[in-house]
């Protein structure tokens, strides 16, 4: 196990580094560099240079990432080139934001699509198992921006029951009823796009499982099919999930960026897109910086959870005995 | 987590060709017809059983609609999808030979419409072209000739996969300008991994089958085998995920016009479109609506092509045995890892 796990943390080390490297080249392969934009414009080409010295970027590209990642290990995100502010104070909030939303949106998804997907698992092609079949189709092919929008219109301007956007109502910041009137339809519109998977991977992962021979084996002898169901099969059941989950936790901190620009929502996804158009390229390094860090300590704790609960996992090298 | 199931291609397994094992046979035709009809091609059977698939054949019928629909747009109206007329915005459908209508600039929006489709299309086609011949290269060499190159383009592979794609998509759409080309370029780019997964898996399975052997006996160069016998024999699996990449691509082109970053104005597109319509909820309701729902049908109908192609090709199915279509439907779509 320990020898796994430093394994898969070294890989994990390396991707990282891979993707700054990635990032940073990809920023200075913009035409102009990043130079003509955080520079003012309009200075004299004497103070141009100086200025260009001040920042560091008269440097060699590689002594420049060599700067950039040692001020990133020691928690400096950099700064804004308008105003000057420091990144690390325009993310956290925003952050914490986002967790709010997807928190929510996911908490709701789990709680809808792993008993339906399990009881549509036990009752096969009946109607609620295609009714969930037709939302989890519609919930792939559609734009979920648009479900947005279309709420927006009907249930806030036309029928007036929830607030239109934004994360308070002005004079409200500090109510929680408040909160939840404005987390209503981004939650709404969120959790579709998660059912349409979710709900799937549940049934699948319960049809995999009834189908093996330990359950014929206690349905032979005797077992109630409820027992069956809840205590043979669904613990089973579960553990392909966590990997999912794993996997999917990422998008708590990457929020949805077009749910939260429908919406008006202060998260990190509107950051990345509000700063994109304004080229604050410091912000965005940052940003994906922390979202594949984030990506990557995501699989990997589903590799480790999954290894955990599920003892037939070998873990591969020479002689290591499962967890 | 799901990759697509690797179906064996009819061409490597000669008994899938069998068709229909289960049925009772008529006593009268079987003998006398068998000897004379000629087996079916590979394309041959995935068309016959592909058009016995109600969705799969809907899906197609839409799909060449809008195909169609883009290519003679100028022809199908007489408006100009960029011209501005002030005399009449807003107006409602059906208004002043505006079938549905004009926006907030008195732009047709039919019109807009169908002019949209050339560009979602056209996106959605490139990319998933493009991702095909990147996947199918690196997929090829990695599976093909194992070892190192396996390891490094893997390690690519994972990279891409930890790169939030979305976030990636606007960084470089940022940086570089929001033009057509780099859309498609920044799409593939970030779309091609499933397909190289795929054809790497099914070159490992292939690579060690005995005509692979035969070939290389004969002397048969390494691009010789992996051009004529291996890539040859992934073409199904390869065309099931471009379709399902085309609806993807269409989706994620929409989603950056809305963000403002994909497909520029004059210029125009779905997702465009629904950005403008967001701005005028107030005045007009109906600007949202249309082009989402072209959205919507679009990736409906692709995600239908696709998922017909794969059951047909996949060997268990059994056209003519039919416990009810959606319940059919529903199963070939559970087994499926989307």
């Amino acid at each position: 196990m320990t020898e796994y796990l430093i394994r898969r943390l070294l890989q994990s080390v390396l991707v990282i580094f891979l993707i700054t490297i990635v990032t940073f080249l990809l920023i200075h392969a913009a035409p102009g560099g990043p130079t003509q934009v955080m520079l003012a414009p309009g200075l004299s080409p004497e103070a141009f240079e100086q200025q260009k010295r001040n920042m560091g970027l008269d440097q060699p590209i590689p002594v420049q990432y060599v700067r950039w990642i040692g001020d990133l290990l020691q928690g400096d995100l950099g700064y804004t080139f308008k105003n000057h502010l420091p990144v690390g104070d325009l993310l956290w909030p925003r952050i914490g934001n986002t967790l709010i939303l997807m928190g929510a949106a996911w908490l709701l998804t789990l709680v809808i699509a792993l008993p339906w997907g399990i009881y549509n698992s036990t009752k096969e092609y009946g109607l609620s198992d295609q009714t969930a079949s037709f939302i989890s189709y519609l919930g792939f092919a559609m734009p979920t921006f648009w479900f947005g929008i279309l709420l927006q219109q009907w249930l806030s301007l036309g029928l007036d029951w929830f607030p239109l956007s934004d994360m308070h109502s002005r004079g409200k910041e500090g109510s929680i009823a408040d909160l939840f009137m404005h987390l209503v339809l981004p939650v709404t519109v969120l959790s579709l796009g998660f059912l349409a998977s979710y709900i799937k991977y549940a049934r699948a992962s319960m049809l995999e499982v009834l189908e093996q021979d330990y359950i014929r084996t206690a349905r032979a002898k005797g077992v109630k099919e409820r027992k069956v169901v809840f205590r043979h099969a669904l613990r089973n059941a579960l553990i392909p999930i966590i990997t999912i989950l794993g996997l999917d936790l990422p998008l708590l901190v990457g929020g949805a960026a077009l749910t939260e620009n429908v919406f008006n929502w202060p998260g990190m996804g509107r950051l990345y897109v509000e700063m994109a158009t304004a080229r604050e390229y410091s912000v965005l390094m940052a940003i994906t910086i922390v979202t594949a860090v984030v990506v990557v300590l995501g699989s990997l704790l589903a590799d480790i959870l999954y290894a955990i609960v599920d003892p037939r996992v070998k873990l591969g090298g020479k002689g290591t005995k499962a967890a | 987590m799901s990759d697509m199931k690797v179906t064996i291609s009819p061409r490597t397994s000669p008994d899938a060709l069998t068709p229909e094992p289960n049925q009772a046979p008529k006593l009268k035709d079987t003998t006398a017809a068998l000897p004379a009809k000629k087996p079916l091609g590979p394309w041959a059977l995935l068309w016959k059983k592909f058009s016995h698939n109600p969705y799969a054949m809907t899906g197609l019928g839409v799909m060449l609609i809008f195909i169609l629909a883009a290519i003679f747009a100028p022809w199908l109206t007489k408006y100009d999808p960029a011209k501005i007329d002030m005399m009449f915005p807003n107006l409602p459908a059906g208004a002043e030979g505006h079938l549905l209508g004009t926006d907030e600039l008195g732009r047709d929006v039919f019109t807009r419409l169908l002019y949209s489709a050339r560009v979602s299309l056209l996106i959605g086609f490139s990319v998933a072209f493009a991702s095909v011949v990147i996947g199918s290269i690196i997929g090829a060499l990695s599976g093909y000739f194992g070892g190192w190159i396996d390891t490094v383009f893997m390690r690519i592979v994972d990279v891409m996969n930890s790169v939030p794609t979305l976030f990636l998509n606007i960084l470089v759409l940022a940086i570089f300008g929001s033009e057509i080309k780099y859309m498609i370029m920044i799409l593939a780019f970030t779309s091609w991994m499933s397909i190289a997964r795929l054809v790497r898996g099914n070159f490992l399975q292939l690579r060690e089958m005995q005509y692979v052997e035969a070939a290389r006996a004969i002397g048969v160069s390494n691009t010789g085998i992996i051009f004529r016998h291996l890539l040859r024999n992934s073409t199904f699996p390869i065309i099931v995920n471009a379709t399902l990449m085309v609806g993807a691509a269409i989706l994620s082109e929409s989603a950056l016009s809305y963000l403002g970053l994909g497909i520029q104005p004059p210029a125009t597109s779905w997702g465009l479109m629904l950005s403008n319509a967001q701005e005028f909820m107030l005045v007009d309701k109906m600007q949202a609506v249309y082009p989402g729902l072209c959205i919507l049908i679009v990736v409906l109908a692709v995600n239908f092509i696709g998922d017909g192609i794969r059951d047909a090709l996949d060997p268990r199915q059994n056209i003519n045995k039919s416990r009810g279509r959606l319940a059919k439907w529903r199963r070939n779509f559970s087994k499926s890892g989307n």
